[in-house]
């Protein structure tokens, strides 16, 4: 160990403890002997495994973030808190006609929203009150447009006193609109020319080149 | 925010800006690319390698990492183990990323009954981190057979033609699956799905979700697979052997459930390995961009069963993983960023690679400058090379960098740092397994009724993917081995034995290997680097 390593005093998962200045909260998990793997995914701050809640010094509020990406500070008080019980309605969008019309049908809990806000404490920066105003709205592009840098942590759901929970309505709604939308030209005619085999011939011309003759071909390719 | 010491240096950077703005810098020619692999590049870093002794691919080069985990014992008591199958299924996926969802969801839709085992939670994996795009030739100067010898060119043409074949002939229906299913894939104004150029690809042919494409495609895929009753999800259950009965095949998989401390055994009639690469086995002191649980656990499984592998020499370092601040060393920077004009200096404020060449091309020139001394040191005492994002910034346009790329924005904004107007200093970083289990178009390995799917399969690339097409192949192969895994489901699958490993460890006892490596191993040792 380094001399030059300063130490802080924190309070993990309600244990006072001394640890190393600059881990993340994971990292002052592990070195401080938790096992935690429930609560790790890909230590980016991507998955939304690693959610935790916690205080710092002279802070009288409560605030929350990713495991990973919280560094530790002097007199920081934090627990984990992964996996927080959400409610997803189970359904088979493909069987619905108009699935963005059944939004209420299956999750009736987002019209008893009173925009109280609650729910803004989101690590990626959504404003999650705002898209579930748009969604009750029924605007749901604008929803849709907000949502899609959502990594599901839950943290939103966890906040919400009606217990409604923001990112799997979102999630419905960009499910929703992606099937709704007229399916995309380009691919349409791809298809198409796969499936009446226009490329055949020249499958038949590659599959008789060795690998010299491929290699002119592709250097012949990059030239275009 | 950025030390002192730092700050110094990113004034060189922002002194040289101006005059590095319209410079030019030629591509290299093959033969020097050649050289420059040869000499920089952890693939050619003879020390870092060996040939393995024993198993399907005695005599082949692979690092010694991998190595000592293929010619290892597990830490498993084979005979304190009840083989009698607590749980009995037609097909048994393991791997919970991508291809192991697609895969569950394909072999469903055939009327198997489907068990899916993962060792973290459904959806943490490399798919979600997955930022740049998936690659399927749907633009219109584009074609399946552009983007087959693109795929070839990029892996050096080592990547099994018949592989890469079927991979891009079945991307524009599996984008036509993705959009069933509710991926909202980014569209132009026409709808057309939006398409754009990366390195080493001669048409437009990314298609994405903004920047977190593979993020909201599993967003899907998770939605999905909660719908039916048929598929039962196992978290946090680990595999640690596969089982075979009396003829070799492939019968099942013993899984460790770490929250009881408890093995169990799973029958099935088919399996299909999908827990992805190996980059948390840190090849060679590398930091990696991958998730935690990718520890190589499928060539180890797959290997003891007599599975051939395909290519395991030759690793992926994406060129510019974060080098500062410590907690997100590795953490990936897009190759968009390159793409859209990001230029790699030095210390010196100068550039000295093309940016667009190929990713192996990329990181042997970083480690060149920063072996020979051109690199600018951290506090940590890490080294690399700035990424002048500014300059992105100053040539879209003011918020191009907010607007473009939120994500990754933000987490620099996170710890103060505004990559509108400070640069990133990034080295390469651990990003891809090229190789894996041998395959063939079906997803089946060389062992009967085990299949692979995702970055656990290997053949497709050869020894350098190409941007876009890991997310791409994840989902082909993972439906093709999904559906051709259901089929299975009238076969007698036999004794549950572990025969396989018997007679591995006896081979490795008469070979007088001896190993201190226990494997699989399912959990990365974690260093933390400040200690």
């Amino acid at each position: 160990m380094k001399n030059s390593t300063k130490f802080i005093i924190v309070e993990l998962e309600g244990r006072k403890i001394r640890i190393p200045q600059g881990l993340t909260v994971i990292e002052a998990l592990w070195d401080t002997g938790y096992d935690v793997k429930r609560g790790i995914g890909c230590l980016s701050g991507l998955c939304g495994a690693c959610t935790v809640a916690f205080i710092e010094k002279g802070s009288t509020k409560v605030k929350f973030g990713l495991g990973c990406q919280k560094v530790a500070e002097e007199g920081l008080n934090v627990i984990m808190m992964p996996c927080f019980p959400s409610r997803a309605a189970r359904y088979a969008m493909e069987a619905m006609a108009h699935p963005l019309e059944e939004l209420g049908a299956h999750y009736p809990e987002l019209y008893t929203c009173n925009d109280c806000g609650a729910c803004n404490v989101c690590p990626e920066w959504i404003n999650v009150a705002g898209v579930m105003k748009f969604a009750k709205d029924g605007d749901y592009e604008a929803a849709a447009s907000r949502v899609t840098d959502c990594i599901m942590c839950g943290l939103c759901a966890s906040r919400c006193p009606r217990s409604i929970a923001p990112q799997y309505v979102a999630l419905y709604i960009q499910r929703a609109l992606a099937r709704e939308r007229p399916f995309p030209p380009n691919l349409a005619k791809r298809l198409a020319q796969v499936e009446s085999l226009a490329y055949e011939t020249e499958w038949s011309r590659i599959a008789a080149m060795g690998d010299d003759e491929l290699k002119a071909l592709c250097a012949a390719m990059e030239g275009l | 925010m950025y030390p002192e010491s730092l700050r110094d240096s990113i004034a060189i950077v922002d002194a040289t800006r101006e005059k590095r703005k319209g410079e030019a810098l030629p591509k290299l020619p093959g033969t020097e690319t050649e050289g420059l692999l040869r000499r920089y590049h952890p693939d050619y870093r003879e020390a870092g390698f060996r040939n393995l002794r024993i198993g399907a691919n005695r005599g082949d080069r692979t690092t010694h990492e991998i190595a000592d985990l293929l010619e290892a014992f597990s830490d498993l008591d084979h005979s304190k183990i009840n083989l009698d199958p607590e749980f009995d299924t037609d097909v048994l996926v393991l791997g919970g990323g991508g291809a192991g969802v697609t895969a569950a969801l394909f072999a469903e839709s055939m009327g198997a009954r489907v068990i899916l085992a993962t060792k973290l939670r459904l959806g943490n994996s490399n798919t979600i981190m997955a930022l740049g795009g998936l690659q399927a030739s749907v633009h219109g100067d584009d074609s399946p057979v552009r983007h087959f010898v693109d795929t070839l060119a990029a892996g050096k043409f080592t990547g099994k033609r018949e592989l890469v074949k079927t991979m891009v002939e079945d991307g524009p229906a599996i984008v036509r699956w993705l959009l069933e299913i509710g991926v909202d894939f980014d569209r132009d104004e026409e709808g057309n799905l939006a398409t754009r150029k990366a390195g080493g690809i001669t048409a437009p042919r990314i298609i994405s979700i903004g920047d977190y494409t593979g993020l909201n495609i599993m967003k899907v895929l998770k939605d999905e697979i909660r719908k039916g009753e048929g598929i039962e999800v196992m978290e946090f259950a680990p595999a640690v052997e596969l089982t075979t009965n009396g003829f070799g095949e492939c019968n099942g998989a013993v899984l460790f459930d770490l929250g009881r401390k408890r093995h169990f055994v799973v029958r099935a009639r088919a399996v299909i390995l999908a827990t992805g690469g190996s980059g948390r086995l840190h090849l060679q002191g590398f930091p990696s961009s991958n998730n935690f649980g990718a520890t190589g656990d499928a060539i180890v499984l797959a290997y003891r069963a007599g599975a051939r592998l395909e290519g395991i020499d030759s690793f992926q370092y994406h060129p510019t993983g974060v080098m500062f601040p410590d907690h997100m060393v590795g953490v990936l920077v897009t190759e968009a960023a390159r793409s859209l004009g990001g230029q790699l200096v030095n210390a010196q404020g100068e550039r000295f690679i093309n940016e667009l060449e190929t990713r192996d091309a990329c990181s042997a020139a970083i480690i060149r400058e920063c072996e020979e001394g051109n690199g600018v040191r951290t506090p940590s005492g890490k080294v690399g090379v700035w990424l002048d994002t500014p300059l992105i910034e100053e040539t879209h346009g003011t918020g191009f960098l907010k607007r473009r790329f939120p994500s990754m924005y933000r987490h620099f904004m996170r710890v103060k740092i505004d990559i509108s107007k400070r640069p990133l200093l990034t080295y390469p970083t651990l990003h891809y397994q090229n190789g894996g289990i041998l395959i063939d178009e079906t997803g089946e390995t060389t062992v009967r009724n085990l299949f692979a799917a995702g970055e656990a399969a290997g053949g497709i690339h050869g020894r350098n993917r190409a941007m876009g097409n890991s997310l791409l192949d994840i989902f082909v192969f993972g439906r093709r081995a999904g559906l051709e895994a259901a089929k299975r489901k009238y076969n007698v699958p036999g004794n549950v034995t572990l025969g396989h490993v018997y007679r591995y460890y006896d081979r490795l006892k008469s070979l007088r290997i001896s190993s201190v490596a226990t494997s699989p191993t399912l959990f990365p040792e974690f260093i933390v680097s400040k200690l």
